[in-house]
């Protein structure tokens, strides 16, 4: 049965490659393939062909640190199994397909052999997960060889110890204990343990000296005597044998962790193949959920995607009557959830005064001050960046319901307005806070370039909206011209391509924007170099900035006319698919 | 209330509606059928404005769905084969979001009403995913109907709807066509069409080939006019033998 069931991957397998080799025939996926290779070579593979003298060297951990760094990992590698153990609450369910559920169910295959099915099918998973993670900690030293494999042997075996977990779980439910008594336990357990291992170390160790915080070198002894002495020491056993092979800096001290490593390993998979524990009747509801949120993704429908979803409270109320773009904003504003909330505004701006005043009265309040102006500059800066690739609550969720939004009564720019309101809204509110701290830090703390700092916040104030309204009309015009490109239709690609072809898009969204700054930055010089000479250099910022503002709103008002036309005009057979 | 002249839509060299014409009156049902690819759905979606013809005119109450598209429609509903809605609307606020699409006023009434008409009144606050297939399909209505169309599009309307459901959906159909709603359904169930529809119009690689009643439709190509069946003709038009399914065992 064994058979059957690595045929079926590796043709599986073999037939997904050779359908990504002949999708290479159309350009915009070899493109793609070329830059998305080009791009994994640069960042990742060449270090893997590096000796050390190259930037591995550099980059590399000092030997010094790499017994705290493996007793670090062994730490985490505990808290993640105490939370395996902790926080999932629902039955043992291996998730398959519902291909394979309507194949292998019914089929005369044991349980045992669907747990092997679902093992030798992880397997896939897990080395292309260790060849990823390979290629990024091979960048900070150690042999490749020993990464893949060390990192292979982790995860397979942390896969084990869930799916074990899991099933423990089951039969604990079986037997009436529920899993608010069995979270009261682990938490007792893992509370009496820390309690037992502070207790000892407050006893047996010295508390850290000003010597032990000096340097780091000093902080990472002091780190590896609690964690490798007394009770830690044991309690991390297990995790530092699992690690062990991950840190070994030869072949000599690979082979000699390697044993003990898969022993774990192999008790893991004695462990969970030989638990019969019924996942049948759990795993048909998960491969069906799993069904609905693969269907979600491959629409583009990602927020459908999410494993639970709740019904959220509008922002606003809507009127019946008024703008019918509104009704777009307040639709894609719930959908934003409740993570941005008016009391989360609230409440972030209410911790951020408090914070401001408590900096006020610091003595370092002054140098506090100028390093926090710093960084939310650069956050602001982050912000432009980032965020219109992040608030994707436009056209780009929503281009899977276009034939919805085509039937509506409702003109082209309407519609596109309506679209790109709300991520706007939540990211200009999200600049606004800063500049509000901006604001804060001048009025709280002495500063010596107050006057600068306000002129700049009320004009950053003042242009962020219009700034990210025409940043998101970029990404927004891109779906609509290019949807096989960038929206995660029905044939999304994936892998080397989709890298590419987002660097593609992230490089021509840059220079669509430069050129849009243009008339805006002349804007701006044409009103602040007349305003510098007749009233000094700071005051004419705001105004400067305001002239830029126009300009920007109006090639965003340009924008969202020729991007409702452009959705009127919109094939959505062609550009969505049936 | 809708009137197509000379409907063409092409997809490069592939033609898949075919300078189609016909006009639906108020209270009519009208039967769109034809074999899989016969361009029903292109029809559908180009008569509520869904994607561009590429020639022709369509009109809907008067109003050219080209050049007036928003007054056009103002007057249509779309109910489309799988239930389309938005996941992260409850039931009531997708009724709150279409009433302000289409400025429904009173839509706090008439939402109430249409939930209790089609049971969902104590899913008033459920999202689409806690919902079953009918129910969804039940909440497009809603929504659709909100607005009182003057004219309703269905294509496969009976798709995944339990026999209640059909009884229902056929009852609200030939409810809103007595109110003077023109109709059209396109599906594959032709003891549907046959039982509901007033006219038959059948489409085969996007053409026309027959456009009636069913007794007109009937004496077009039956030769024993008057006792054949919906499913007969539509075999005969569109020239595909209706030959009895192989059963394992029995020799083809």
């Amino acid at each position: 049965m064994i058979a059957a069931f690595l045929y079926l991957q590796i043709v599986s397998a073999r037939n997904r490659l050779v359908s990504r080799f002949q999708r290479l025939r159309q350009p915009k996926y070899l493109l793609g393939a070329v830059v998305g290779g080009l791009y994994f070579y640069f960042y990742f593979f060449r270090y893997l062909f590096l000796g050390h003298n190259g930037r591995v060297a550099q980059a590399a951990l000092p030997p010094e640190y790499g017994a705290v760094v493996e007793s670090l990992a062994a730490l985490l590698l505990f808290i993640i199994v105490l939370l395996a153990w902790l926080l999932p609450g629902d039955r043992a369910a291996l998730t398959f397909t519902e291909a394979e559920v309507a194949f292998f169910f019914p089929a005369p295959v044991s349980r045992r052999m669907l747990v092997q099915f679902k093992l030798v099918r992880s397997q896939l998973r897990i080395f292309f997960s260790a060849l990823l993670l390979t290629l990024f900690s091979r960048r900070f030293g150690g042999h490749v060889l020993i990464h893949a494999f060390g990192w292979w042997l982790i995860l397979s075996t942390m896969s084990l110890h869930f799916l074990g977990a899991s099933f423990a779980r089951t039969l604990l439910l079986d037997h009436g204990i529920s899993n608010r008594r069995r979270r009261l336990l682990v938490t007792a357990l893992a509370a009496g343990l820390g309690i037992f291992v502070w207790q000892w170390a407050k006893k047996t160790l010295p508390p850290p000296t000003a010597a032990d915080t000096a340097d780091l070198t000093a902080l990472a002894n002091y780190a590896q005597q609690v964690l490798h002495t007394g009770p830690a020491e044991g309690l991390l056993y297990p995790f530092h044998l699992l690690a062990r092979p991950f840190f070994a800096a030869d072949a000599a001290a690979f082979f000699s962790a390697l044993a003990p490593a898969l022993l774990l390993f192999l008790l893991h998979y004695l462990w969970v193949t030989f638990a019969d524990v019924a996942f049948e009747e759990a795993s048909i509801e998960a491969s069906q959920k799993l069904a609905e949120r693969v269907a979600a993704m491959r629409a583009g429908n990602w927020q459908a995607a999410k494993k639970t979803q709740k019904a959220k409270r509008a922002w606003f109320r809507l009127t019946p009557t008024g703008p019918a773009a509104t009704a777009l904003l307040w639709k894609n504003l719930i959908c934003v959830g409740q993570i941005f909330t008016a009391r989360l505004w609230l409440i972030l701006a209410i911790i951020v005064i408090a914070l401001v005043a408590g900096f006020g009265q610091s003595s370092h309040a002054e140098n506090l001050g100028t390093v926090a102006v710093i960084i939310i500059a650069a956050v602001l800066g982050y912000s432009l960046l980032l965020g219109p690739q992040l608030l994707r609550l436009d056209f780009r969720h929503d281009l899977p319901q276009a034939e919805i939004l085509k039937t509506f009564p409702l003109r082209g720019w309407q519609i596109a307005l309506g679209e790109i309101l709300a991520p706007v809204v939540v990211l200009a509110g999200f600049q606004w806070l800063l500049v509000l701290i901006g604001f804060g830090l001048v009025l709280f703390l002495p500063g010596k370039h107050a006057a600068l700092i306000v002129a700049i916040g009320l004009s950053a104030a003042c242009v962020l909206p219009v700034l990210d309204f025409l940043l998101l009309l970029i990404p927004n015009a891109a779906v609509l011209l290019f949807p096989s490109w960038v929206q995660a239709g029905k044939d999304s690609p994936r892998g080397i391509e989709a890298t590419g072809q987002r660097l593609i898009f992230a490089i021509g969204q840059l220079l669509a924007l430069l050129v849009a700054l243009v008339p805006a930055t002349l804007g701006f010089l044409a009103v602040y170099y007349p305003l510098k000479l007749a009233i000094g250099p700071i005051t004419p910022i705001p105004f400067a900035a305001l002239a830029a503002t126009v300009i920007v709103a109006a090639e965003a008002a340009l924008g969202v006319w020729w991007l409702g036309r452009f959705f009127e005009r919109l094939d959505v057979t062609e550009a969505v698919g049936n | 209330m809708v009137q197509v002249e000379g409907l063409t839509k092409l997809y490069g060299d592939f033609t898949a509606v075919n300078e189609l014409t016909f006009s639906i009156q108020p209270g009519e049902v009208v039967g769109l059928v034809g074999p899989n690819g016969a361009g029903k759905t292109t029809t559908l979606r180009c008569l509520a404005g869904i994607i561009p013809p590429s020639r022709g005119t369509v009109r809907v109450c008067g109003h050219d769905l080209a050049s007036d598209a928003l007054a056009a429609k103002k007057q249509l509903a779309f109910f489309t084969d799988e239930p389309r809605l938005f996941d992260y609307l409850t039931v009531w606020q997708h009724l709150n979001f279409v009433a302000r699409i289409y400025q429904v006023t009173d839509y706090e009434k008439i939402g109430a009403t249409l939930l209790e008409e089609l049971e969902l009144a104590p899913k008033r606050d459920a999202l689409p995913g806690e919902l079953s297939r009918g129910m969804k399909q039940k909440l497009v209505i809603a929504c659709g109907l909100l607005h009182s169309p003057k004219v309703i599009y269905f294509d496969e309307p009976l798709t995944g709807l339990d026999p209640y459901g059909i009884r229902r959906m056929k009852d609200s159909i030939l409810q809103r066509a007595r109110d003077g709603a023109a109709i059209i359904i396109s599906s594959h169930l032709l003891h549907l069409v046959q039982e509901i529809c007033s006219r038959i119009l059948i489409l085969k690689n996007g053409k026309k080939i027959a456009d009636g009643s069913l007794a007109e439709v009937t004496h077009k190509f039956s030769q024993t006019a008057g006792d054949a069946s919906l499913e007969d003709i539509f075999f005969r038009a569109t020239s595909e033998p209706a030959a009895p399914p192989v059963l394992p065992g029995e020799a083809p």
